[in-house]
């Protein structure tokens, strides 16, 4: 299949199953987990740096009018957008070893799981604080971000081993 | 002037990040100062049809339930029918004065029956979509309460939509009143458990309970008096504090909310003309 139709077939996919499926089941109150981001974190490594910025500020903002959360989303997906590149560059120090796909079989077990941790932590810590906008619960919400991101990391793996 | 172009150059990724991070944050305040920004509401009309379309498929799938639900409704309410007809025999046989203020205080609140077509209730602030906008006679301000209790308020509205911030959503605050003592105090969700709301403001004098019924003040002029709330679940009083911890558990159980009714007050506005009038005098 056409790569460029593969990745945005994915992110529609994943916004769909976020905004009707996840977004209905109440995990006791402390899963929020942001599956969407899977779509963000398997772009091409060799994708413009800009392009990806604003592919990142615009899936953002979709989230954002779906959750109602006016700007956490958009800040966290723009924040992944930009650390992601930089991430890939210092984990794979062979150059000629970056192919376009961002997967375990291209770019090694343990640096996606190492991209792949980082990314969706950082993106589920910025998002859970942001909407919360306040220290007030610091602990809670750390607890939150752990779980949320333990999920969609299961996922993301889970979507990589069905690549192999 | 060639350094500083050859910097922006250099650095045009981090600076494009850091104008986008900006916009978000400029998003992020303004919400927290005006809670249902323009943003939201223009592209809540995509979300809310997409998910019209989502719940008329679901709805499918607990038919027997609000079916059941429906039923109870109609039961109650011919009950009701007949209490108030019981009540209405002796008043009608000799008219007098006190039957015109029973009549005034039932016409006061119109309700307009809704549908909830989607709803949070994880987050920090969470709302409510109904299936009625404008057209339907509902507009911003308006209570909303379902047969079991408060619900929230009305904060933005379109043709066809209306969006609703319930009472668990934190910068929501109600006044209420503890029924058994008439004392008051305003309710204020902590952003954690949407079955739970905290009372504020009650001093240590007043006794309170568990068990005792929170009902809305009546105050306002969105919700009538006496409207169930919750009731008191755990009462707290630290040594040395001025006021009770007093949690209540709401009475309205919002994962399962699907029909709610929203209020409309004539007098709402009239009542808010003479507020504001008043204001204007002493400045």
């Amino acid at each position: 299949m056409n790569n460029t139709a593969k990745h945005i077939i994915r992110l529609v996919v994943l916004i769909i199953l976020q905004t009707l499926l996840i977004n209905n089941l109440h995990w006791l109150g402390i899963f929020h987990p942001s599956i969407y981001i899977i779509g963000l974190l398997l772009l091409p490594a060799t994708l413009s740096r800009t392009a990806e910025l604003f592919i990142g500020a615009a899936i953002g903002l979709i989230m954002d009018s779906i959750y109602s959360t006016a700007g956490a989303h958009m800040a966290a997906c723009v924040a992944v957008a930009y650390f992601r590149p930089l991430l890939i560059c210092q984990l794979i120090q062979d150059a000629n070893r970056i192919g376009t796909q961002v997967c375990s079989a291209s770019i090694g077990t343990r640096q996606f799981v190492i991209l792949a941790l980082l990314m969706i932590v950082l993106h589920q810590a910025l998002v859970l604080f942001l909407e919360a906008w306040s220290f007030d619960h610091t602990g809670w919400l750390i607890l939150s971000t752990l779980c949320s991101a333990g999920v969609t990391f299961l996922l993301a793996w889970l979507y990589d081993r069905t690549q192999r | 002037m060639r350094n500083l172009l050859e910097f922006i150059i250099n650095h045009s990724h981090l600076l494009l990040f850091l104008l986008l991070e900006v916009v978000a944050f400029l998003l992020i305040t303004s919400r927290q100062s005006y809670p249902q920004s323009t943003v939201l509401t223009a592209s809540n009309r995509v979300v809310a049809t997409t998910n019209q379309t989502a719940d008329n498929i679901a709805a499918y799938f607990h038919l027997r339930k609000d079916n059941e639900d429906l039923n109870a409704e109609i039961c109650r309410l011919q009950q009701q029918v007949q209490d108030l007809q019981n009540q209405l025999e002796p008043l009608t046989e000799q008219p007098n004065d006190s039957a015109s203020v029973y009549q005034y205080a039932h016409l006061r609140y119109r309700s307009i029956p809704a549908k909830v077509i989607d709803l949070t209730t994880n987050h920090q602030q969470n709302y409510l979509t109904l299936n009625k906008g404008t057209q339907d006679g509902i507009a911003e301000g308006m209570g909303v309460i379902s047969d079991k209790g408060v619900v929230g308020i009305v904060g933005r509205v379109n043709e066809r939509f209306a969006l609703v911030i319930p009472i668990i959503h934190t910068s929501t605050h109600l006044s209420a009143r503890i029924l058994k003592n008439g004392h008051l105090g305003f309710t204020h969700w902590n952003g954690y458990d949407s079955h739970q709301i905290d009372l504020m403001e009650v001093g240590r004098h007043i006794s309170v309970s568990m068990g005792d019924t929170i009902v809305t003040s009546g105050l306002t002029p969105t919700f009538p008096e006496g409207l169930l709330i919750g009731v008191v679940d755990k009462v707290r009083l630290e040594e040395g504090d001025n006021y009770y911890t007093i949690r209540v558990a709401l009475s309205v159980d919002f994962h399962q909310l699907r029909y709610v009714q929203v209020l409309d007050n004539p007098s709402a506005v009239s009542m808010q003309q003479l507020v504001d009038s008043a204001l204007v005098n002493n400045e």
